[in-house]
């Protein structure tokens, strides 16, 4: 890990009109890094990614990728800068084949402009090929789960277990240097949920993508976190080793209330 | 300053905006709960007038009626009501119903078709040429009299009786809606559909009374607007489009907001054919240009209108 | 392989009937690849000149070539990219007064027609750059309404561009006249020769055609078209893909203006004159109803739907024509819906039964019930007038009938059973009673009515038209 954090935020808030989503929030992820925030419902989780990919800007603090602040620029920019994220509530293209899908999301790392795509020039045709190639790659990636015959297939006949894998095959056809992945386990059954689990080590191994996750699922968390950042109305309750926020008081009081502490 | 000239914009704007306001509350109404902007609403409104022509014509025309020209008039706009609401209802049934979980631009599509039949159908039924109620010569030009005088000004008949009319018409409206059963339902539905189902509305019921209110009220809205001008198979298309604006504008969706956006658009209207284009310099016929390039600022800057919540855009 | 969960995959199977079905239907045009449906569109269309020289022919070709264009064009902005554009025409309307300006006597400019092609090109682009820009704050009917709204500008502008303050831009309502034909560098090409409909014109438009059609195929084949579809399928999502979906907005607005305005120009230089009626809410409706019937998204879509929606309201224009076409219409529908087949017969059998009792009964109340026929009488016209009672002055009884065939026809299409073939008798009757007094007197009005009614029609049995893709939206 370098002493420099690949993504930085200081003091980020966020209201909507007079509602505090998020409050004074530090955080940082190193290279390399997976970091899992977790937190009960509406404790701003989905909310910290909309302020890092730019979908809202912060209404106070700065958000630093790569030591730059990103603050107020355009989603897409941020993309382009290598910050991809996926949905919670999966977001795919659904009447676009399962490779088009993936092939969209390279756009902001190719070039071929207007007049070139209509006179096919050879850099045009060269570059299409490779659009075509990566998305192939990022498909493989997941094995026989996405393989050949579905490529074609429109998006909405994949299971649902398959729409989340094709919305990180997605994201990483941005050729990111960050994954955010919001709740990749959701919906899952558990032996999806283990395989879901591997599959984010991997990313890492294999892809070299830092990785910041959004999990509800603690056997998730458990297994694939090098730290945990725990929220709760905006605030960041606790952070540290999986066992360390799991074990902590404000942490079990979050999720269960403050009597359950009590008898603990 | 033209004191005379001033006044008479501001009762413009108030036989305008009443006209406006009452074609508005349907938009709202269905847009409120469907999702759907119902293009074929000014067409409805466009049958109202000639389904009042049709009225005007047996009873006698308008020189010789063989009843008094009061009641004929009160027959007219309820004649217009009943037939637009039925043909509103109609609308909805066959041509809205069927699409009810489409995406959202199949209805839209279908509005337009719906939009293009009635003008087309009007033409054929009735002619392309203009027609008139004759105004002037009703009740021996009664209506083009001053019913009001203040001083050096006056105030036509014809203009006390589409500003009352219309008045009475959204207390009614008022009343129906937040008074009775069905037209909480109504409230609830449009906040949401689904919720509103699973707590036991019947939602097809409230759909089809929210298209029978505004289809009675553009049948209204027909009638009063026919008084004052000409009438042919397009008549509904600016007006209707002005009305929808003029929805949007007070807060689509919101009741109280249809009539605010009625009135304002009544005014920005009659400001602009009157003053505006003199004062830019435009000749009078470019009065729509200088409209619809408001409305356009406008919708960009707050598209929720002015009673209207600004969305929070959800991921 | 593993077997995977099969969750999804349920809505791929049930579809499967219908997928291979499709492929039955559609099976040659799948194999064909686009280049040769192309080429074959290309060689019908470039052969029909060479076999006849009837000017009407030609002209129809040419019409139809100008609404394809169109309808390709409108393709771009909300096919691909979602957009719903209801100003379309006034980008039609202003390449044509583009040309107008640039190519008459108005102001002595008499440009050459490939570079008023070009400027309009350009011009084209940036209105559609113009009317674009609401799309980055409204989305769906907003921004429809304010694309209208667009539209209303430009027919105001020019019905009033005869004192634009002291500048005669338009002519206003009595639009521009004496416009040249169309010339290449010098090479003029008359819009009649001897009299007739010039052929060449056709070719004109063929070429623009084709590189239209090539060109925004290659457009939609690259990543910025995988891009468009990606901002109609959720703009949110391809924003946070790194598609500057602003832009690419702009840029679908764009091109589908300059695609009209360039047919605009096309279509003025063959004209006498253009005014401002021409580029009606109408032209607009029957450019949309020909996508959506084709197919909304599809580039063959929209040249099949312009070439059948064209020939179908150009056949109803001829009275004699338009009598065939309409009962032919009347029996096709009969043996789409009723089953079994032979049921058709019946109904048809039972139509003329009541038909017969109905002139005799009309006949023997009053002789003059029965004395009508339409004035220029058809031969279809000529076998009805027997048994469908058609009075002497119709008068009264066209809207009534007008309406209570609606009425039936819609309630038609609720009821079921055996209450559905006994309302289908005095349907087909009233249809018949219409069709004579109502309708086929007046073609021109007839004829868009009818395209009302087609466009809700397919909206609720087909949206997706002939040759779309049929889509799934999560509402």
């Amino acid at each position: 890990m370098s002493d420099r954090p690949l993504l930085e935020l200081r003091g980020v808030s966020m209201a909507f009109g007079g509602l505090r989503c998020l409050d004074g929030l530090d955080l940082h992820v190193g290279e390399g890094e997976i970091v899992s925030v977790i937190g009960p419902n509406g404790a701003g989780k989905t909310t910290l990614f909309n302020l890092i990919t730019g979908v809202y800007e912060p209404t106070g603090g700065d958000i630093l990728f790569e030591g730059r602040s990103i603050k107020g620029l355009p989603p897409h920019r941020i993309t382009q800068l290598g910050i991809a994220r996926t949905f919670q509530t999966l977001r795919l293209f659904l009447n676009m084949s399962v490779r088009e899908n993936v092939m969209a999301a390279a756009y902001g790392h190719t070039k071929a402009g207007v007049f070139r795509s209509m006179l096919r020039t050879p850099g045009m045709r060269r570059e299409e090929k490779e659009i075509r190639e990566l998305a192939e790659k990022r498909l493989a990636f997941f094995g026989d789960r996405l393989v050949g015959y579905r490529w074609d297939q429109p998006a909405y006949s994949l299971s649902y277990a398959n729409r989340r894998r094709l919305e990180i095959a997605r994201a990483t056809a941005t050729n990111p240097k960050l994954l955010l992945l919001d709740e990749p386990a959701a919906g899952m059954n558990p032996v999806e949920t283990r395989e879901i689990t591997e599959l984010i080590a991997k990313l890492r191994e294999e892809g070299g993508y830092t990785i910041l996750v959004i999990e509800h699922d603690m056997h998730v968390v458990e297994g694939i976190s090098d730290r945990v950042v725990a929220l709760d109305h905006g605030v960041k309750i606790a952070e540290g080793s999986f066992e360390e926020v799991a074990t902590d008081p404000r942490v079990i009081e979050a999720y269960l209330g403050a009597r359950a502490v009590e008898r603990t | 300053m033209d004191y005379d000239k001033l006044f008479q914009t501001v009762v413009n704007s108030a036989t305008l905006g009443s006209t406006y306001a009452l074609i508005a509350l349907g938009y709202t109404m269905v847009y409120g709960i469907l999702k759907l902007l119902n293009f074929a609403h000014g067409d409805v409104f466009m049958i109202g007038a000639y389904v009042g022509l049709g009225v005007l014509t047996a009873a006698g025309g308008p020189l010789d009626p063989s009843f008094s020209p009061w009641l004929v008039l009160v027959l007219m706009a309820l004649a217009a009501m009943a037939a637009c609401a039925l043909l509103g209802v109609s609308i909805e049934r066959f041509a809205y119903r069927p699409l009810r979980d489409a995406p959202r631009i199949t209805p839209l599509i279908s509005a337009l078709g719906v939009s293009f039949f009635l003008s087309n159908s009007a033409q054929l039924l009735f002619g392309a040429e203009h027609r008139t109620y004759d105004t002037f010569n009703i009740a021996g030009g009664k209506l083009y009299e001053p019913a009001v005088t203040l001083g050096s000004f006056s105030i036509s008949w014809l203009r006390v009786i589409t500003v009352v009319s219309a008045i009475v018409l959204m207390v009614v409206l008022w009343y129906l809606v937040t008074r009775t059963r069905i037209g909480k339902a109504m409230r609830a539905t449009a906040i949401d559909r689904d919720a509103a189902a699973m707590m036991g509305i019947d939602i097809d019921r409230v759909i089809m009374f929210a298209f029978l209110l505004a289809g009675g009220l553009a049948g209204a809205a027909g009638v009063l607007f026919a008084l004052r001008t000409d009438l042919f198979p397009q008549m509904g298309f600016t007006p209707g489009l002005f009305a929808f604006t003029a929805a949007v504008i007070g807060g689509i969706g919101s009741i109280p907001g249809a009539m605010l956006g009625g009135y304002l658009l009544g005014t920005v209207e009659a400001l602009t054919v009157t003053y505006v284009t003199v004062w830019v310099g435009l000749p009078v016929g470019l009065s729509n240009f200088v409209i619809f390039s408001l409305l356009i600022v406008f919708m960009l800057f707050r598209p929720q209108g002015i009673l209207g919540r600004p969305e929070i855009r959800k991921v | 392989m593993s077997e995977g969960p099969a969750i999804g995959r349920d809505e791929w199977v049930a579809r499967a009937d219908e997928i291979i079905e499709r492929h039955r239907l559609l099976g040659l045009a799948d194999r064909v690849p686009g280049w040769a449906r192309l080429l074959a569109f290309v060689v019908a269309v470039a052969a029909i000149p060479l076999i006849t020289d009837d000017g009407y022919v030609n002209s129809v070709v040419f019409d139809t070539l100008v609404f394809c264009l169109l309808a390709l064009g409108l393709n771009v902005a909300v096919g691909w990219g979602g957009l719903l554009d209801l100003g379309y025409i006034a980008f039609f309307g202003f390449g044509a007064y583009t040309y107008a300006i640039l190519s008459s006597d108005k102001f002595g400019l008499h440009l050459t027609s490939p570079l008023v092609l070009v400027i309009v090109l350009v011009l084209g682009a940036l209105l559609g750059f113009l009317v674009g820009l609401p799309s980055w704050r409204l989305v769906g009917d907003y921004l429809a309404i304010v694309t209208l709204f667009a539209y209303q500008i430009f027919i105001s502008v020019v019905t009033n561009g005869h004192d634009l303050f002291g500048v005669d831009l338009t002519g206003g309502v009595n639009g521009i006249s004496n416009l040249d034909p169309f010339d290449v560098f010098g090479f003029e090409l008359p819009v009649s020769h001897r009299g007739i409909f010039n052929s060449n014109y056709v070719y004109v438009a063929l070429v623009l055609f084709v590189a239209v059609f090539g060109a925004l195929h290659l457009i939609n084949h690259s990543r910025i078209g995988r891009a468009w579809r990606a901002l109609r399928e959720d703009t949110l999502a391809a924003e946070l893909m790194g598609m500057p979906t602003d832009w690419l907005k702009l840029l679908a607005f764009a091109f589908g203006a300059s695609v009209a305005a360039m047919t605009g120009s096309l279509f003025a230089s063959l004209k006498i004159g253009v005014f401002p009626e021409t580029f009606s809410l109408t032209l607009l409706i029957t450019v949309y109803a020909m996508l959506i019937l084709g197919g909304v998204g599809s580039q063959t879509g929209a040249v099949l739907g312009a070439v059948v929606v064209y020939v179908f309201l150009e056949a109803l224009r001829n009275a004699d024509v338009s009598g065939w076409v309409f009962y032919l219409a009347v029996v096709l529908a009969l043996l789409y819906l009723l089953r079994p087949r032979w049921m058709v017969g019946v109904v048809l059998a039972a139509t003329v039964a009541f038909g017969f009792v109905a002139h005799a009964v009309a006949g023997a109340i009053d002789e003059s019930w029965t004395a009508g026929a339409p004035p220029d009488a058809g031969a279809v016209t000529r076998a009805l007038d027997v048994w469908v009672a058609i009075p002497a002055s119709p008068g009264d009884a066209k809207p009534v009938a007008y309406v209570v065939l609606i009425a039936l026809l819609l309630v038609s299409t609720v009821v079921t059973g055996v209450w559905r073939y006994a309302l289908l008798v005095p349907t087909l009757y009233l249809a018949a009673f219409v069709w004579e007094t109502v309708l086929a007197p007046q073609p021109d009005v007839t004829r868009f009515a009818l395209l009302g009614a087609l466009l809700v029609g397919i909206m609720i049995t087909r949206p997706w038209g002939i040759l779309g893709e049929r889509r799934v939206e999560i509402v």
